[in-house]
């Protein structure tokens, strides 16, 4: 029988955790907060709300995370954005805060 | 100035453009993709001319990795994907050749829209919008561009109302908003 550690040992999220990348979107003057909310429904196929609610994240916090996943993902979704024109960069993800 | 008509989903968009706003608009768009084919010479290993790459290999340029655009302009439409430059530099080291070609693509597609009206008494040409998507691209880079230049901040708009009409980057800013004006009016036709 295992015990907790060592299950959590066995699953070890702390590597998990570490590949874990986010795509950050950043407010800039240019960008319409119309397009931005077209862009994120276009690219991340969210519900008018959902992207409505991201871009007024960007538009009045400075920035948002747009998506998680693998390294590879998030430079595959940074580089869609920047395609789009929008200001965006990628980092490890720390455990929810920006 | 740059009205639209129509729907994208039946198919029968268009924006209606006078003369003057056609030669502005392909002025901008010949400009931007000449300054978006600008490279430098550590830049010709992506190319996919074989000399280009020879040449760049020869030049021990192979294994470096590719600095930030000098050009303000180009820093804004082709942006670090990192925070720290190093990360940066090897990321576009693989990538900043599409994004360039992508953006191309998309100004090469608007030119080819900007046609003027056959008969010259018209006014105004009355251009279809094929392909909403890529002009709204397209027109965003034309203002991402111009408002490096402009150094356009949050409380321009307010700037640019006060403006004398003597001050020479009065017509800019004008055509920056105009094209906003644009773009707004066709993600509304969408």
């Amino acid at each position: 029988m295992s015990s907790q550690t060592q299950i959590e040992e066995e699953l070890d999220l702390s590597k998990f955790f570490d590949n874990l990348w986010v795509a950050i979107v950043w407010d800039d003057p240019v960008n319409l907060m119309n397009y931005v909310t077209y862009v994120f429904i276009k690219l991340f196929n969210f519900s008018k709300e959902k992207a409505h609610k991201l871009m007024m994240q960007v538009h009045t916090e400075g920035k948002a995370m747009v998506a998680s996943g693998s390294r590879e993902e998030m430079e595959r979704v940074v580089q869609q954005l920047h395609e789009h024109g929008l200001w965006a960069t990628l980092q490890r993800d720390d455990h929810g805060r920006v | 100035m740059g009205e639209f008509k129509g729907s994208a989903n039946a198919g029968d968009l268009s924006v209606a453009l006078s003369n003057d706003e056609l030669h502005i608009l392909i002025n901008l768009v010949e400009q931007l993709l000449e300054l978006l084919g600008e490279r430098n010479f550590t830049h010709h290993y992506q190319s996919d001319d074989p000399f280009a790459q020879l040449m760049a290999a020869s030049l021990g340029n192979l294994e470096s990795a590719i600095e930030q655009p000098e050009d303000p302009v180009l820093r804004r439409l082709l942006p670090n994907a990192y925070a720290d430059a190093e990360s940066s530099a090897e990321f576009r080291k693989y990538t900043e050749s599409s994004l360039r070609s992508v953006k191309q693509s998309h100004l090469m597609y608007l030119r080819e829209q900007l046609v003027f009206p056959v008969d010259h008494e018209l006014p105004k040409a009355d251009i279809a919008v094929t392909d909403p998507a890529q002009w709204l691209i397209a027109i965003n880079d034309l203002r991402l561009a111009l408002a490096v230049r402009l150094d356009i901040k949050q409380e321009s708009f307010e700037k640019y109302e006060l403006m004398v009409d003597s001050d020479r980057q009065k017509p800019l800013f004008a055509v920056y908003f105009w094209l906003g004006g644009i773009q707004e009016s066709l993600i509304n036709h969408l």
